[in-house]
């Protein structure tokens, strides 16, 4: 996590890309691993992902989407916009030997809020290159 | 939490904390050792990190040794961790349903 406003992770799967992309692109699919959704493989669609509502953080269940990238079978990318989330997630494929490497982008947490604002000052200076890295080290060792 | 994110911020008390973390308990000369500053303003970056609960002080005869408290650095971490823990699954899932997939 060298960004603390961005999650990134990636995962290797042992299936080609263009299935990989099947996986992401269709809806049928998309409800199976992700949540019931309108999605159509399209730019500029604006689809939604339907959840359980979590009113305490604002959050209706509604997550609202946009098709905003789609670059079969490398690049997809999706506006993100639920409860006090306005974001983008983003999909990069690769192939690896006999299968992908998925790598899922979730970025645009909001520095104006007023959370995330106090965690963007950890921006300054060193913090982005050097401390997080130290502070997972140190989170590791802690946990032991 | 707050108190954590504004004592963070800072690169003396990064130091600090790094100190800390590499060579555990230390006297506040020791620490001084590393830094070109006066000892009362090291003193003040001691006392923004204990009022943070990220160090904490404990007299030994008649030094004071300082060392680290990790827990708070936890919450800041945890932050993002709820969406990052959603992703995983969600990938966990999609591990499963490109298993169950047949090829084309």
């Amino acid at each position: 996590m060298s960004d603390p406003t961005t999650i990134a992770v990636d995962q290797f799967l042992a299936h080609p890309p263009a299935k990989v992309w099947r996986a992401l692109t269709d809806s049928d699919l998309l409800a199976r691993w992700l949540m019931p959704n309108d999605f159509a493989p399209v730019p500029g669609h604006r689809f939604t992902f339907r959840t359980a509502a979590r009113p305490g953080q604002g959050f209706d269940g509604v997550v609202h989407c946009e098709v905003l990238e789609l670059d079969p079978p490398r690049r997809l990318s999706w506006a993100w916009r639920g409860g006090p989330l306005d974001t983008v997630v983003t999909w990069t494929l690769a192939p690896e030997g006999r299968g992908t490497r998925l790598l899922l982008e979730h970025s645009g947490f909001d520095p104006d809020d007023p959370v995330q604002r106090r965690t963007f000052t950890l921006l300054d200076g060193g913090w982005r290159s050097h401390v997080w890295r130290r502070l997972e080290a140190l989170l590791d060792d802690s946990q032991r | 939490m707050s108190d954590v994110f504004a004592a963070l911020a800072n690169p003396t008390r990064r130091e600090l904390l790094r100190l800390l973390r590499e060579t555990g308990e230390q006297p506040v000369q020791r620490l001084a050792d590393h830094f070109d500053m006066r000892r009362p303003s090291l003193s003040e970056h001691l006392k923004v990190l204990k009022d943070a609960g990220l160090v904490v002080e404990q007299p030994v005869g008649r030094q004071r040794l300082y060392s680290l408290c990790p827990e708070p650095l936890r919450e800041v971490a945890d932050w993002l961790s709820p969406y990052e823990r959603f992703w995983r699954a969600r990938l966990a899932d999609l591990r499963d349903v490109l298993d169950e997939l047949p090829d084309e």
